[in-house]
């Protein structure tokens, strides 16, 4: 079977000239359909950079990015993205903002409430919905603009930063209904985060990113079984896992 | 506290000219502005019309001209590159100047006040709406796109809500200028309405009246900014610069 996402050569420069920066690549990659692949790096080595790459919202300046077997030209929108700023606009409510992704796409909030109300539940903000995004905590902000990216059921999902700004309880919580998510209907999930603890909890395998012009230079396949909740995470292997990373990261001196 | 405020000022004025001894005819007490403008009440209230109506006229076709035009300039790179520089030199030029112009093409009526109204109201709308469509945040344009909306829903559901705040800061600045327009082109060539009516009072030594028709200009400011206000809590109630404070 084909890769799902398959990057080859993906580089991206900024600007021209002396002025040019190198932010990412030249990187190859495959991502299997339902893999729930984390990109693992210091700040500035380009992991939003890739995401919109792969998203189609930046143009690559070499290389070539597939996704199902066709080259990406343009926006991608068949996908869910979550952006590393919230996209959350200050004239809707929480659930408003949610519907927002429903009535761009042309679909009827209307026939959604119950998706809607689930997904709102997942995120404890029920409560909330009928608040204005100034209301809520940058952590419910968050949380908000979870479901926004999410709500229209997506089979990719590209998660720039999504638990970013969470506090450490609730982070573990929005990680667990993120697992179940995955468990239940196996999205493919591209997932950036800082979190060493975090990508190996949840991903099937962990593309550890170089500082910039980040490179992929190693992937961890992590083999635990799912749901993996505090005892798989105090285990062994996981903590295996977490040194393996971190004598990684020591290398490149970012740790 | 504001009304505290008034009180004192106006209780200041009245008192300071038995205290000074100014002459009745180069200032008068605010409680003769009162009772001389109540006498000419019919005519103060008729010129309020006329001026409230170039007002409102030179206004609405402004508003009405200036939000299609700054929104084609936002959008269009090749408006931006031709027009776009044009409305800057123009705006640099102060439209009243062209007042005397305007009266001696079109004479005393209402049209050449219109006009003067609809310069310097049409300019801030104009730079005000180009700045506003064309600033939306680069992750909502991604947000946009990515969904695969069209460019008009993007627009009705997205930009033109995130454009509102922007465009009232015209809408209000303009509201400030167009009875200070009025006004001046008023008193360069007519024959009614609150400018000409300063106008003639002031050359007649009677400056209680003078100060009449300024209040009465006042409440014509203050009756569009209100009214643009009102409009403003209406629509963007959820602007920061609208919420409501709570404790
Ligand atoms: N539009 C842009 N123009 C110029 N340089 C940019 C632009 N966007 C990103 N960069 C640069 O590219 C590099 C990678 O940026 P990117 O946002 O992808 O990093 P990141 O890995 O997501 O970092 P963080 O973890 O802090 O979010 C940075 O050095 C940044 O300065
Ligand atoms: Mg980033």
């Amino acid at each position: 079977m084909n890769p799902l996402i398959e990057l080859t050569g993906v580089q991206k420069v900024f600007g021209a000239g002396p002025g040019a920066l190198h932010a990412f690549g030249p990187v190859d990659m495959k991502i299997e359909k339902g893999e729930f692949v984390s990109l693992l790096g210091p700040s500035g080595c380009g992991k939003s950079t890739l995401m919109l790459m792969i998203a189609g919202l930046l143009e690559p300046s070499g290389g070539r990015i597939e996704i199902d077997g066709r080259i990406v030209a343009g926006p991608q929108t068949d996908i869910g993205i979550m952006f590393q700023d919230n996209t959350l606009v200050p004239w809707r409510t929480v659930r408003g903002n949610i519907e927002l992704q429903l009535e761009l796409r042309g679909l009827s909030p209307a026939a959604h409430r119950a998706s809607v109300d689930e997904l709102l539940a997942s995120v404890h903000l029920e409560d909330f919905q009928r608040r204005y995004p100034h209301e809520l905590s940058g952590g419910m902000q968050q949380r908000a603009a979870f479901c926004q990216a999410l709500v229209h059921q997506p089979a990719t999902m590209l998660l720039d930063e999504p638990l970013g700004k969470l506090d450490a309880m609730t982070r573990e919580a929005i990680r667990t209904d993120l697992q179940a998510l995955w468990i239940q209907r196996h999205p493919t999930v591209v997932f950036v985060t800082h979190s060493i603890e975090e990508a190996i909890q949840l991903s099937t395998h962990v593309a550890i990113i170089t500082p910039r012009p980040g490179r992929v230079e190693r992937i961890i396949s992590v083999d635990l079984p799912y749901p993996r909740d505090f005892e798989v995470k105090s285990s062994p292997q996981f903590i295996g896992y977490v040194r393996q990373a971190q004598e990684i990261f020591r290398g490149y001196g970012v740790l | 506290m504001s009304i505290a405020f008034f009180a004192a000022f106006f209780l200041i004025w009245e008192y300071s000219i038995v205290w000074f001894g100014i002459p009745r005819y180069i200032l008068t007490p605010p409680s003769v502005v009162v009772t001389k403008g109540w006498a000419d009440i019919d005519r103060l209230l008729y010129y309020t019309w006329i001026t409230g109506v170039e007002v409102v006229l030179g206004y609405a076709v402004a508003v009405i001209l200036a939000l299609p035009l700054g929104l084609a300039i936002a959008f269009s790179s090749i408006l931006r590159r031709t027009i776009y520089p044009f409305v800057v030199c123009v705006e640099m030029v102060p439209k009243i100047a062209f007042a005397p112009l305007f009266i001696s093409w079109l004479g005393f009526g209402l049209l050449p006040k219109v006009i003067i109204v609809f310069l310097v109201c049409f300019f801030p709308i104009v730079l005000n709406a180009i700045l506003a469509f064309s600033s939306l945040s680069e992750e909502l344009s991604r947000f946009s796109v990515s969904t695969g909306a069209n460019a008009w829903r993007t627009f009705v559901k997205v930009r033109l809500p995130a454009a509102l705040p922007q465009c009232f800061v015209g809408f209000k600045y303009a509201a400030i200028n167009a009875t200070v327009g009025a006004a001046i082109a008023e008193f360069i060539g007519s024959d009614q309405g609150l400018g000409f009516y300063i106008q003639i009072v002031t050359g007649n030594m009677r400056p209680d009246l003078a100060f009449a028709g300024i209040f009465f200009l006042t409440i014509l400011g203050l009756a569009l900014f209100g009214l643009v206000t009102l409009a403003e809590r209406l629509l963007i109630p959820w602007h920061i610069s609208l919420r409501r404070q709570s404790h």
